[in-house]
């Protein structure tokens, strides 16, 4: 019976897994093109990437997940998108708002007299981005960074609201089939050994960045 | 002020159209195939109202352009479980795979959260539910269902060690109940004024009362014959007294011309045999309904 269970379960870690790293690779690129929005000089765009965080971060990303899963079928009638897909456009919005925040954050702490310096040296304003502020902001951002992303891991496991057989549904069906309720809480192993490997990469990352001390 | 003002307005207005959207989902699967798409929608609009107003006009039609017949289904011995193969087997199983073979199309089995039965069905992504549902209001009120076909009965589940206490509606008075949140369990507890805490599935009902939380739970008789007793994690548990009977039917989605289709099947099934055939395989051959 154990080893049914686990490999029931490390069935379902895989798709936690995938779920884990595709929401990371969109939603990183797109929080940071959030953030931009959110610190545009052109006010309307502001405004609108504004209330949409707001929205984002305002609502739970439970409903967020039925809406994008259920919504166009009870709304317009559409086509779904398939189950995997729909759980990953939910979390990579959810978490792209969340990261705009701290790449905002991280942007808006590198002191002003650093661009100006780089305006009298004759660069361009990405080139200051790019070469002066960007490693700077990526050390600033990695603790707190690194709070949302192993948060990122547990909330993972909302998916099975529609239907996404992640690990906590494969601990879960047992006590249907089987009767048995000790696979729901073994699952925490399986997050404790994601998250511990999580805060060992963290930690060495955060080493590795440990220059210029400011 | 303004700009509070502004946003305020913009999220009511946001709000409105959602609910609009919703409202009229709902009259087009109830309308049953009557036209709708009233003259002042755009052209965009039209064309989903048409389409959909198509696909309200008949379910079956839909089912055999797809070709498949998707299974909303939960695991739920004897009704819906896997075999060693991992295939799903069981008395609606066999039933829902037999119905599908009748229409010409495959079915499919999907294993979906049993709180969102509904909006599954209502946003296409399952065509129909068949796992031992009670035909309760909540059901009739938002499916068509098919006739009845199982009996059940919903029982309460209390410690081995104190079961002989507890034999009587009245006995039942002063305990704690877990029962599954909309179920007919749940239902069952109103209807005799015990006290209650509603939980998301019968399973955590269990779990209630096997920590401690409360004193017993009222689930389904076909869940407790699987689920407490020897060989599960709750060998101290059982069942005394009976509360209610019930009936198990099939939900489609609403406006479905499906269930009276199912109906005939059902009949048809019956009159030959083949359904007391499958029944008796999974043991639920007393539990029948003539059809």
């Amino acid at each position: 019976m154990f080893w049914t269970v686990t490999l029931s379960l490390m069935k379902g870690m895989l798709t936690t897994f995938q779920l884990f790293a595709l929401t990371l690779l969109f939603a990183i690129p797109l929080g940071l093109v959030v953030s931009f929005g959110s610190m545009s000089r052109f006010t309307p765009l502001r405004g609108v990437v504004k209330v949409f965080v707001w929205i984002i971060r305002g609502t739970p990303l439970m409903l967020q997940l039925l809406v994008v899963y259920y919504g166009p079928g009870l709304l317009f009638d559409w086509d779904l998108l398939p189950r995997f897909q729909a759980v990953l456009v939910a979390f990579v919005i959810n978490y792209a708002c969340y990261f705009s925040e701290i790449f905002r954050g991280g942007i808006q702490s590198i002191s002003r007299g650093q661009y100006e310096a780089g305006e009298v040296l004759g660069m361009t304003r990405s080139q200051i981005f790019f070469k002066v502020t960007l490693l700077q902001v990526i050390k600033r951002i990695v603790p707190p960074m690194s709070n949302e992303i192993i948060t990122l891991v547990k909330d993972t496991s909302l998916a099975r609201i529609i239907a996404v057989y992640e690990i906590i549904w494969n601990g879960q069906k047992f006590i249907k089939s089987d009767g048995i309720i000790w696979p729901l809480f073994y699952t925490a192993v399986f997050y404790l050994l994601f998250n511990g490997v999580l805060t060992i990469l963290f930690g060495l990352l955060e080493k590795k960045l440990d220059y210029f001390r400011v | 002020m303004k700009k509070l003002l502004a946003m305020l307005l913009a999220m009511t207005m946001g709000m409105s159209l959602m609910a609009c959207g919703g409202g009229e989902t709902a009259d087009k699967s109830t309308s049953g195939g009557s036209t709708t798409a009233p003259a002042e929608t755009t052209d965009d609009k039209n064309d989903t109202a048409t389409e959909s107003t198509d696909s309200a006009e008949s379910d079956m039609a839909a089912i055999k352009a797809k070709g498949t017949l998707v299974v909303g289904i939960t695991d739920f011995e004897p009704m819906d479980y896997k075999d060693e193969d991992g295939n799903w087997i069981g008395f609606d199983a066999d039933m829902a795979s037999k119905f599908a073979e009748s229409l010409g199309v495959e079915a499919q089995f999907i294993e979906i959260d049993w709180d969102n039965k509904i909006m599954e069905l209502e946003s296409g992504s399952i065509d129909c539910v068949w796992n031992g549902m009670t035909l309760n209001d909540e059901v009739k009120n938002s499916m068509a269902t098919s006739n009845a076909y199982c009996n059940n009965a919903q029982v309460v589940v209390v410690n081995a060690d104190v079961a002989d206490q507890y034999t009587t509606v009245e006995s039942l008075a002063d305990l704690n109940f877990a029962v599954e949140s909309g179920s007919a369990g749940e239902d069952a507890a109103t209807e005799n004024n015990l006290t209650y805490t509603a939980v998301q599935t019968q399973a955590d009902a269990l779990l209630e009362v096997s920590s401690g939380s409360s004193d017993a739970c009222i689930i389904d008789l076909l869940m407790a014959g699987a689920m407490i007793g020897e060989g599960t994690s709750y060998p101290d548990m059982t069942y005394t007294v009976k509360l209610t009977t019930e009936e198990y039917g099939v939900g489609f989605r609403k406006g479905s011309d499906l269930a009276e289709e199912l109906n005939s099947f059902f009949k048809t099934t019956y009159d030959s045999g083949e359904m007391k055939t499958i029944a008796t395989t999974y043991g639920v051959q007393e539990s029948l309904v003539e059809q």
